[in-house]
């Protein structure tokens, strides 16, 4: 109690006996998404090696709540982490589809950022967001373990600023679907509709 | 490893149709196959003798001028055409200079009993360019010959399989060609 009161000073309110803390559901439930964002195991290149030494004891991963996980139904995040090669795109997709919502995308890397060398080649995607939506990039060829982790602390950030209650629970349509539609023929120009507000809470 | 003259008699009593290459690779036995439609008896004595691995098979693409000279200094034509568009060779020679197209191709035997390695060159044309399949002999070369099918276009006669295996189906073309050009696909810009 004495560590919460001490990090969200603003938000958050204890009562005299300390025992009960008064806080918004906005607040509660990014704190909770944002303390614990599972990145799905997934590695494409040698950046996912700079990864893997961030998972690692020695930069240790786990002390901001970054669990690998095996499964993209129990994923938050997806580190794109390497060079994101056309024929991986449409799995890169599907796996992307697969993980539940909310859901955000680290682009790590050059190659995953831009195509990085590799932007001339007849077989590399000019970067992953074409075909995902990307909330952090990551630049560095490959970025540092601790590149990636001040990453995660960015997304932190964005996370703790969404406010789902208060603005509107559920994704985009472009969260939803990808900022580009590869699979179908929907024109890529098609304008996305607003997202849907949500109903407020009223919390007094 | 065995003694490379011993090891060229010991093959040239069962292969006397095969001379040594001129070029050989770095210190080991290589040799040169006239006429690909040879290689299949080739690779079945050479099997016989003890060489039952076959490690790799290559390919180079040698089109362009033999001498540094005669390469061209033009400007690289449009790397990317617009998507549907045929795709065209450019013009690779440069007039009175020395020209070579053709694909080369290496195939690397090993005995691994023996440590010995006998490598077997072959030049072909790059138009129509075709050789016989060893899958029948080698269960090794079968991906070997689909990949080299894929980037390079070279068609292996007799493969039970010749298909894609490293690029994507929306590809157009065998992209370690020197004179591929990429077509757009809905990746691209």
């Amino acid at each position: 109690m004495g560590i919460i009161l001490e990090k969200l000073p603003g938000v958050t309110k204890g009562l005299p006996g300390g025992e009960l803390l008064l806080t918004t559901a906005d607040a509660f439930i990014d704190f909770g998404r944002k303390m614990s964002l599972w990145p799905m195991t997934f590695g494409l290149a040698c950046c996912a090696i700079e990864m893997m030494g961030s998972y690692a004891s020695r930069f240790d991963f786990d002390r901001m709540g970054v669990i690998p996980r095996p499964s993209p139904r129990q994923a938050d995040v997806m580190i794109v982490a390497g060079t994101v090669c056309k024929k991986m795109a449409e799995p890169i997709l599907e796996i992307y589809h697969q993980m539940p919502e909310p859901r955000f995308v680290i682009s790590m890397g050059s190659c995953a950022n831009c195509g990085g060398p590799y932007y001339d080649s007849y077989s590399v995607l000019k970067g992953v967001d074409r075909i995902v939506p990307v909330d952090v990039y990551v630049a560095g060829c490959p970025p540092r373990p601790e590149a990636l982790q001040f990453a995660v602390l960015k997304l932190q950030d964005k996370i703790a600023g969404m406010r789902a209650i208060e603005r509107g629970a559920g994704a985009t349509l472009q969260q939803e679907r990808g900022s580009r539609d590869v699979l179908s023929a929907v024109p890529n120009d098609e304008p996305l509709p607003k997202p849907a507000s949500g109903p407020r809470l009223e919390l007094r | 490893m065995a003694d490379i003259e011993e090891l060229a008699s010991r093959i040239a009593e069962k292969l006397p149709e095969l001379s040594r290459h001129p070029n050989p690779v770095k210190g080991y036995l290589t040799l040169k196959l006239e006429d690909a439609a040879k290689l299949p008896q080739a690779a079945a004595a050479l099997k016989a003798l003890g060489f039952d691995y076959l490690e790799m098979i290559s390919a180079t693409d040698w089109l362009g001028a033999v001498k540094p000279e005669g390469y061209i200094r033009n400007p690289n034509p449009i790397v990317f055409l617009p998507e549907g568009a045929t795709p065209q060779s450019v013009p690779s020679a440069t007039p009175g200079f020395p020209y070579r197209p053709s694909f080369e191709l290496l195939w690397a035997f090993a005995d691994l009993a023996a440590k010995a390695w006998v490598f077997l060159k072959c030049e072909v044309s790059r138009e129509a360019a075709s050789v016989p399949s060893l899958s029948g002999l080698y269960k090794g070369a079968d991906w070997q010959e689909r990949e080299l099918f894929d980037l390079m276009g070279i068609r292996f006669e007799g493969h039970p399989n010749l298909a894609k295996i490293l690029t994507p189906d929306f590809l157009v073309g065998h992209p370690l060609r020197k004179d591929y050009v990429h077509v757009k696909d809905r990746f691209d810009e």
